[in-house]
């Protein structure tokens, strides 16, 4: 177990193309799961792969346990990564893919199959399958074999490149707490890539967004939800995303929907500062509350979602047209077509700097 | 490889239309593979039958009469010819050694071409190009300019060797016909184990680093036994195109000195050629076509294992 | 914050293991490569030679390279490379003519038992030729074929038609079904499919198969020594012919063996990967 930094972290694939990891500052606690989210592209999986030894750097160091390992080899790193495609050895069992690692360090036969048999009683893998080969396994249990080969070495470091990636949605969520789970037993420090939001807010002690190789903001599932600190972050986190639209600026606030939005102080001088006549407004649908007739927000349902549990209205707001989608109750939601009005509370709105995409003040 | 774990596989081509639905559908099927599978009947195995009857008869060309049944007595002086027993032992003896010795050289080269290096393309195709000179002409090029004892090539880059002027051809025939052998198939080896290699996932040896093995463990754990598909396509695949090498034996040593060289294929092609025995060619050559018949269904069995990685059809 | 890349560089120790090792192998490589090359560059010097300076001791590698040698071989190779070709070309065609419909049969919709088919196809190949020699110029002489162009294309037709075959439903395995099923919504019946859905997507494979039927053929001696003599002999004929009973000849030889190999050579170094697909059958991809 052992923190890991990554400072001023670079990777560069191409003379002239920016890089696809640029100066990434990290620091990630001992026994903290940390989760890297990012569209494709961000640079996510290459970071990883930096810490893994898999990838060379360009730029900066990374540090396991306060050593640098920057030059360090894969295996001398006392690293164990589970990989998207599982990547298991075919030509071996399950029993020898979880014990190869082990076999590697000259570990007695006798103390890897007791450590294999433990692994697999973790992940619930039956005796009888440690006597397959990988291909005669389903995609979920060799998900499963993949982690047991990570946790059999008990290394200072999980990696996980999108593990989940693979598998049927119900399965996936299945698998995700189990792996959360097991984290939390275990105690070992974890470095988890996804590109799905939902796996990042759920999972991890913290999360760190990326996007275009740089850092967004690495905060807690809650902290980057309630204080996204740029229109990325505020757009990426949160399912359905947050409702963003230019709009112009007033004395006020901002115009939308036929009303102006107040907005604080310090975010109107924040925008006059920066000489702004427009800004990015953004609003979660949740945060769009339905009021019969009473509302200042005004617009026209175009269509309707219905979830079960609550419908998601895609309106045409007043004046302006822009489109954004509120959440609504389930049981009686207004028909497309129909004429609604919203109220927002003013600590619900954000506001972003359009050029920037640098949050206001707030 | 990603699988995913959805309800049952979609139906393949074939069942889409339920097999045979009718007896028209079943002929329609057929006839695209008539011609060719007519063609093949008719060419390869009438021939095959015509020498099964020529086997039983006593013909030789240069006797006026034409032929006369004569029963098995072509038969009994193939199983007790010592010459027949010899150019089958020494086919065995070429096509086994050139064949082993030809894929290990070939791993050799693959690894070595599996590595990036500066002009890694243009020592590949160095080290095809024996396989696509004409076998006459690298039997030819080999005899004389290579190997002659007075002016060859090998002989002058052998001398700081201690070696002076070897008639290669005169006292180690046999040896010099396997060497062209694996001159010229050593490049179908590397190419065979080469696309092996280059299709090891390449995940799972990033999965050995992080594991801890070095190059010679993976070597040894991960890659020897993914490549062994392709080492056995390979030996098998030699092994029927070498057991029937007849050009560098024609025109190396023409079978000699003596029958130090002759083979199978080249003992038949003496028996009628030289010896103008029809029949007697013939029960060789039926006596080989058995041998053959039996050697190929153990390797045609294998062929099926080792096919099975491309996965059988619809 | 963008960051200055200063370019952080391994111990000082790793980084020569790593380039000496690499810079090692490829050395090694290089010196096999050219090794394993010598004899061919040997043919093509020795080509180029005046036949004086062919039969030397010890063997020249500095001399004024002529091109008689050459000229000789072209003015003599006429009608040798006349018949190689015919007999290449005809008997390439009428492979694919014969090959594809059987390959459709084998792959596309397949007959019952056509692991049977693809089998007795592949059989074929393993029986020596050679054990029908006798017999097959009996036939030849008494249906007059003896001497004759068209028997080197009969018998090379089949030589290469089970190869062809097993290659061509390769490639045809690899049409995706779902392509066919929506030419066949589309009102496409089999024949249609063929031409507009299949062929196309097949089309290089068919080069490649063409491709190692060409070079099988080309480089056939067996039954052109046994078959012919002089109105159908082709080029590995003409390369024997020029090794004559008494007088110099070494670079006469090397010459027509360069002619000769030339075209295969060239075609295998442009196809490569074409290649191995072909002569593994189409097992490897």
């Amino acid at each position: 177990m052992a923190e890991v930094k990554y400072v001023q972290a670079s990777r560069v694939y191409a003379k002239d193309a920016p890089p696809a990891v640029d100066a990434l500052d990290l620091d990630i606690k001992d026994g903290e799961f940390m989760v890297l989210v990012g569209p494709s592209g961000s640079g996510k999986t290459t970071a990883l792969r930096m810490l893994a030894g898999l990838e060379p750097l360009d730029g900066g160091r990374i540090e396991i346990g306060e050593k640098d390992v920057t030059w360090v080899p894969p295996k001398d790193r006392d690293i164990a990564m589970v990989f998207q495609n599982y990547a298991l050895y075919p030509n071996k069992t399950v029993a020898e893919n979880m014990g190869f690692a082990l076999k590697m360090q000259h570990v007695h036969k006798d103390e890897r199959a007791r450590r294999v048999q433990e692994a697999a009683r973790l992940l619930d893998l039956d005796d009888q399958l440690l006597g397959r080969k990988p291909k005669a396994l389903s995609g979920g249990q060799r998900q499963r074999v993949a982690m047991g080969r990570a946790i059999v070495r008990e290394p200072r470091v999980f990696l996980m490149d999108e593990p989940l990636s693979n598998l049927d949605a119900k399965l996936r969520v299945q698998t995700r707490a189990q792996i959360a789970e097991l984290q939390r037993r275990l105690g070992i420090t974890t470095v988890y890539v996804t590109h799905d939001q939902v796996e990042a807010m759920t999972m991890g002690n913290r999360v760190a967004v990326l996007a275009g190789g740089k850092l967004q903001q690495c905060d807690t599932p809650r902290q980057l939800y309630d204080n996204p600190v740029n229109q990325f972050v505020a757009g990426f986190i949160g399912s359905p995303a947050m409702n963003l639209q230019t709009v112009p600026l007033t004395e006020e606030g901002a115009r939308l929907g036929g009303t102006v939005i107040p907005l604080p102080t310090a975010v109107r001088t924040a925008a006059s500062q920066a000489g702004l006549r427009e800004l990015v407004l953004g609003i979660r649908p949740e945060h769009m509350h339905l009021a019969d007739g009473s509302g200042q927000i005004k617009g026209e349902v175009m269509l309707v979602e219905e979830l079960g549990a609550d419908a998601l209205l895609h309106v045409r707001l007043a004046e302006s047209g822009n489109q954004v989608v509120a959440r609504a109750e389930g049981r009686k939601p207004p028909a497309p077509g129909q004429d609604v009005t919203f109220r927002v509370q003013p600590d619900d709105v954000f506001a972003f700097n359009p050029a920037t995409g640098a949050r206001l003040a707030g | 490889m990603a699988v995913v774990e959805t309800g049952a596989a979609p139906p393949s081509v074939a069942e889409v239309r339920p097999r045979g639905a009718t007896r028209r559908e079943a002929w329609q099927r057929r006839l695209p593979l008539l011609p060719a599978l007519i063609y093949t009947i008719v060419v390869t195995q009438v021939p095959f039958l015509v020498t099964l009857w020529y086997s039983f008869q006593n013909y030789f060309f240069d006797t006026p009469g034409g032929a006369h049944w004569t029963g098995v007595s072509n038969y009994k002086q193939v199983f007790t010819s010592a010459a027949f027993r010899g150019a089958l032992w020494r086919s065995v003896i070429m096509t086994v050694t050139a064949v082993l010795v030809a894929m290990i050289l070939g791993v050799a080269f693959a690894l070595l071409l599996d590595r990036k290096f500066i002009g890694r393309s243009i020592v590949r195709t160095l080290v095809i190009t024996p396989f696509l000179v004409m076998p006459a002409a690298a039997a030819l090029v080999w005899a004389g300019p290579m190997l002659d004892p007075n002016f060859g090539l090998l002989n002058y880059l052998l001398q700081p060797f201690g070696v002076h002027h070897v008639a290669w051809l005169s006292t180690h025939a046999l040896g010099s016909v396997i060497v062209v052998m694996i001159w010229q198939w050593t490049p179908f080896m590397t190419l065979i184990v080469l696309a092996g290699l280059q299709g090891q996932p390449a995940d799972v040896l990033e999965a050995a680093k992080v594991d801890g093995a070095g190059r010679l463990a993976t070597f040894r754990e991960l890659t020897f036994p993914f490549l062994r598909p392709y080492i056995e396509l390979g030996i098998l695949l030699g092994s029927i195109y070498l057991i029937n090498v007849f050009d560098a034996v024609r025109l190396m040593t023409n079978g000699g000195p003596g029958t130090a060289t002759t083979n199978l294929p080249f003992y038949l092609y003496e028996q009628v050629n030289n010896a103008f025995d029809v029949g007697g060619a013939a029960a060789a050559g039926v006596v080989t076509v058995v041998l053959t018949i039996i050697v190929a269904t153990f390797a045609l069995r294998m062929f099926a294992r080792v096919f099975q990685f491309e996965g059988a059809g619809s | 914050m963008t960051a200055v890349h200063a370019r952080t560089r391994p111990p000082g120790a790793q980084r020569f293991r790593e380039m000496s090792g690499n810079v090692g192998w490829g050395l090694i490589a290089w010196v096999l490569g050219i090794a394993f090359f010598l004899p061919v560059l040997w043919m093509v010097i020795t080509a180029f030679k005046p036949e004086s300076a062919a039969e030397t001791w010890p063997p020249k590698f500095t001399f004024s390279p002529t091109l008689a040698e050459f000229r000789l071989v072209f003015s003599g190779w006429g009608p040798y490379v006349t018949h190689s070709v015919i007999a290449t070309v005809v008997s390439t065609l009428l492979v694919l003519l014969l090959g594809v419909p059987a390959a459709y049969a084998l792959a596309i919709h397949p007959v019952k038992r056509w692991q049977d088919g693809l089998f007795f196809f592949i059989s074929t190949k393993m029986l020596p030729i050679v054990a029908a020699i006798g017999p097959l110029y009996v036939i030849a002489l008494k249906t007059h074929l003896l001497d004759n162009i068209w028997l080197l294309i009969i018998l090379y037709t089949a030589m290469n038609l089970p190869l062809a075959i097993w290659l061509i439903r390769s490639f045809m395995l690899e049409v995706p079904g779902e392509m066919l099923e929506a030419a066949e919504l589309d009102g496409a019946g089999r024949i249609r499919q063929m031409g507009e859905v299949i062929m196309p997507v097949i089309s290089p494979g068919l080069v490649s198969t063409a491709l190692i039927c060409v070079i099988f053929a080309w480089n056939e001696l067996f039954l052109a020594l046994n078959l012919t003599t002089t109105n159908a002999a082709t080029l590995p004929m003409f390369l024997i012919s020029s090794v004559p009973q008494e007088g110099l000849y070494i670079a006469h030889l090397s010459a027509a063996a360069t002619v000769a190999s030339v075209p295969v050579i060239i075609v295998g170094w442009v196809a490569q990967r074409s290649l191995v697909r072909g002569l593994s059958m189409g097992a490897i991809k």
